[in-house]
């Protein structure tokens, strides 16, 4: 590959994505400062994820269990970043808006294919070395290790995700290269895009059961062994350990060497058919011929919800993002109606003494910690993209869109919660009122879902995107929705069932039920006001 | 000047999974000198056969050459000679004008001396020199479309593809483009180009094909195709016939 080129594209990328690159050359004064209280917001989240996992290493400090770090370490971002890149290939690496432009330039198709990747790679090097740098610190505090070990410990952790980010870029090229021979190639591509996911995500779960045989207590003592079972399977999760902490060198020459070879080897091949991929994923095949048959006239509303979810089974991206907690969803209810209720908490609570009266307050909330962690609202707008004229010129009153946009979202998440609910609901044996409670409270969280996602989507509002990545999964909307969001819930889910050891249960969906609905209420009340006052 | 091949299309076809075809043995030859109107209706397939020239769409049958280079096989040596403006530019939004300008030049190897001179004569010719220092996403759709024809300038191309070029410019900058065009053509460069504008392509072109549901109809010299006629009542005649 040219590597003189591949750094002036990708130089060209970072910097048309760069926020810095904005502010310097952005006239507009509330987008300056708009960007700047978003770096704000994204230092103060940062902070707070450092912590959590400096916190957590900090416990396994406490239990005598510094010497699993390392590879709890490699784990985590190999994990990590096959995942999140699984996820992301697609909109990456196919299907880009600025493809003609750099596909007609004296680009080779693998440098364009690889310089994407690289370009993926830095966008989360970030992240990975927040969560690398924290668990070093855990690591610090307690094993007091020599002064090599954090530079060898940074470097080999900014060289890890680069095999499992290129191995995951494979498979959805693999995916990609399958699903365009398709007349239905979104379909095809969503499916096997899940399909993929889910058969990773079973072996790990499978891989997990064997090793641990349901035992906390085992589990904690030997851990240091299970993780060095776990690590056989994956030899860099191991060549980090015996880098970090024996100083081998060799190890470190040789991920590097072996994330070279593979950079070149899956960009070779991908390379070969990039540019065919592409043509057939961008060609639009002539439908049959047209016959004028009778037409439904739908409200404003359910207009602007249709159009949504037409735009959202028109993206691949879009789609998996959404759809990831329904099917999650879809799957432990089926899962409840097969495995008992006692099963599932002595799997959940690891044999704790605990009765299943006390979990039924966090049943909707579990529920809703699949469903609510993405929101359309978020990014529909921004998603609206160069078409966005088409809504500012039409006469619908922007609160109407809005609320369009929220349908939208109730539309797509409310049957998975009502079935989930009644399936759990069902198999715990809840009383009658509880189920009915469980089913009030999931709808109030969901429509707070729609209501606050709809804020931080007008509120983070961004048309020039030059990929649907940046909006789906990295815009500060997204950040600003999903955090707050995930570790209130995650605090509700341990704090509810602690509070039924004090109050009746029911009582406890009450007060969700009240405190959900009040802050709904101020998010919808906000969004009536943004349409009113926002200049978008 | 003498004149030479610079663009020979040789039998190429574009067809979907379903067999339809959105190119059929298309066959077409641009000189160095020439400008070659490319015209037919909406989804005839002028775009189609723009993109596969510039080697961002791929095709099944057929050869492209670019001053004797193939497409297919040897597309670096042939972008390198190639300029390429889409009917709809979709730039780096976030990049300034200059920004965009300086990447474009990078790739292309122009010397700091001869790329700031080149800009300067053409952004001063179509009046957005003022507005380099600022974002693509600021700019409209037609000062985009000056900027991808800058970009596409610079690095003074062999070959020049363009698909609706005119389409968001304003007067001023419609006619100066026709004169740099005739300019290039001066210098040897050879322009392909897709229009709807009927007077334009008559006006500006010595050559010209018009393309129907992906086959070409008619093709050959301004003068040869239009007779005593207007390009306009050739088209609609050529069209209605077939």
């Amino acid at each position: 590959m040219k590597n003189n080129n591949i750094l002036l594209l990708l130089k060209a990328l970072m910097l048309s994505t760069s926020r810095i690159n904005i502010y310097r050359n952005c006239k507009d004064p509330k987008k300056r400062k708009k960007i700047v209280g978003s770096a704000v917001g994204y230092g103060i989240l940062s902070a707070f994820l450092l912590f959590i996992v400096v916190w957590m290493c900090v416990g396994y400090g406490q239990m005598g269990l510094t010497g699993v770090l390392p590879v709890l370490n490699a784990l985590m971002i190999t994990l990590l970043s096959f995942f999140l890149t699984m996820l992301k290939t697609n909109g990456y690496l196919f299907k880009f808006k600025e493809y003609d432009m750099l596909m007609s330039l004296p680009f080779e198709a693998k440098t364009v294919a690889g310089c994407k990747f690289l370009y993926m790679y830095l966008n989360s090097a970030l992240f990975d070395m927040g969560i690398s740098v924290a668990i070093l610190i855990g690591y610090a505090i307690y094993a007091r290790p020599a002064v090599w070990v954090y530079p060898v410990w940074i470097v080999l952790s900014l060289l890890l995700p680069i095999i499992p980010m290129l191995l995951a870029s494979f498979l959805g090229f693999l995916i990609a290269a399958v699903s365009s021979g398709f007349k239905k190639r979104n379909i095809i591509q969503i499916i096997l895009t899940f399909a993929a996911g889910f058969s990773v995500i079973a072996v790990r779960v499978l891989a997990e059961d064997m090793i641990r045989n349901e035992k906390t207590e085992e589990v904690l003592l030997n851990l240091s062994e299970i993780m060095d079972k776990i690590a056989s399977f994956y030899p860099p999760a191991k060549w980090f350990e015996d880098a970090v902490v024996r100083g081998d060198v060799l190890y470190i020459l040789l991920l590097t060497v072996i994330s070279i070879a593979l950079f070149e080897l899956v960009f070779t091949l991908v390379g070969k058919r990039y540019r065919e991929i592409n043509s057939k994923l961008k060609s639009h095949e002539a439908a049959k011929k047209f016959k004028m048959t009778e037409q439904k006239q739908r409200s404003v509303l359910n207009a602007v919800a249709f159009k949504e979810f037409k735009r959202m089974t028109g993206s691949v991206v879009y789609f998996t993002n959404n759809a990831m907690g329904e099917l999650l969803v879809v799957v432990l209810a089926v899962a409840s109606c097969f495995v008992k209720a006692d099963d599932m908490l002595n799997v959940i609570l690891q044999g704790a003494p605990i009765s299943k009266e006390i979990v039924y307050p966090a049943i909707p909330l579990v529920i809703y910690m699949l469903l609510g962690m993405v929101s359309t609202p978020v990014v529909s707008l921004s998603l609206e993209g160069k078409n966005y004229w088409i809504v500012q010129s039409l006469p619908i009153d922007k609160k109407d869109l809005y609320k369009g946009k929220m349908l939208f979202n109730m539309y797509l998440t409310t049957p998975f919660m009502i079935l989930a609910t009644l399936c759990l609901g069902i198999s715990f044996g809840m009383p009658f009122v509880s189920i009915v409670l469980s089913l009030i409270l999931g709808f109030v969280l969901l429509t707070f879902s729609s209501s606050w996602g709809c804020v931080c989507g007008i509120k983070h509002f961004k048309l020039d995107w030059e990929n649907e990545v940046e909006v789906v999964k990295q815009s500060t909307g997204m950040t600003v929705y999903l955090l707050p969001n995930m570790f209130a819930t995650m605090f509700l889910i341990v704090a509810a069932p602690a509070l039924g050891f004090v109050i009746n249960y029911n009582i406890v969906l009450i007060i969700l039920i009240l405190a959900a609905a009040g802050l709904t209420a101020l998010c919808y009340g906000k969004v009536l006001k943004l349409a009113k006052n926002s200049d978008i | 000047m003498e004149k030479k091949a610079i663009l020979e299309i040789k039998g190429y076809s574009k067809s979907y999974g379903n067999g339809k075809k959105a190119a059929d043995d298309v066959n077409i030859t641009v000189e160095s000198g020439d400008i070659y109107a490319f015209i037919g209706h909406n989804g005839a397939g002028k775009s189609t056969t723009l993109r596969a020239v510039v080697g961002v769409l791929d095709f099944t049958e057929g050869e492209i050459l670019i001053d004797g280079h193939s497409v297919k096989k040897e597309p670096l040596a042939c972008k390198e000679i190639t300029a390429y403006i889409p009917d709809n530019p979709d730039l780096y939004e976030n990049l300034t004008g200059i920004q965009f300008l300086n990447f474009v030049s990078d790739i292309f190897k122009i010397g700091a001396e001869k790329r700031k001179e080149l800009i300067k004569k053409y952004a001063d010719m179509f009046e957005i020199t003022d507005s380099l220092n600022d974002l693509i996403s600021s700019y409209s759709h037609g000062m985009k479309q000056k900027l991808a024809i800058i970009s596409a300038l610079v690095h003074e191309p062999k070959l020049m593809v363009m698909d609706e070029p005119f389409v968001g410019l304003d007067p001023k900058a419609a006619y100066l483009l026709k004169q740099v065009m005739h300019e290039m053509c001066d210098k040897g460069t050879a322009i392909f180009f897709s229009t709807h504008v009927l007077d334009v392509a008559e006006k500006l072109c010595n050559k010209v094909a018009i393309i129907k549901k992906g086959k070409i109809i008619e093709s050959g010299t301004m003068e040869e195709l239009v007779g005593s006629q207007s390009l306009e009542e050739v088209f609609l005649e050529v069209y209605d016939e077939e």
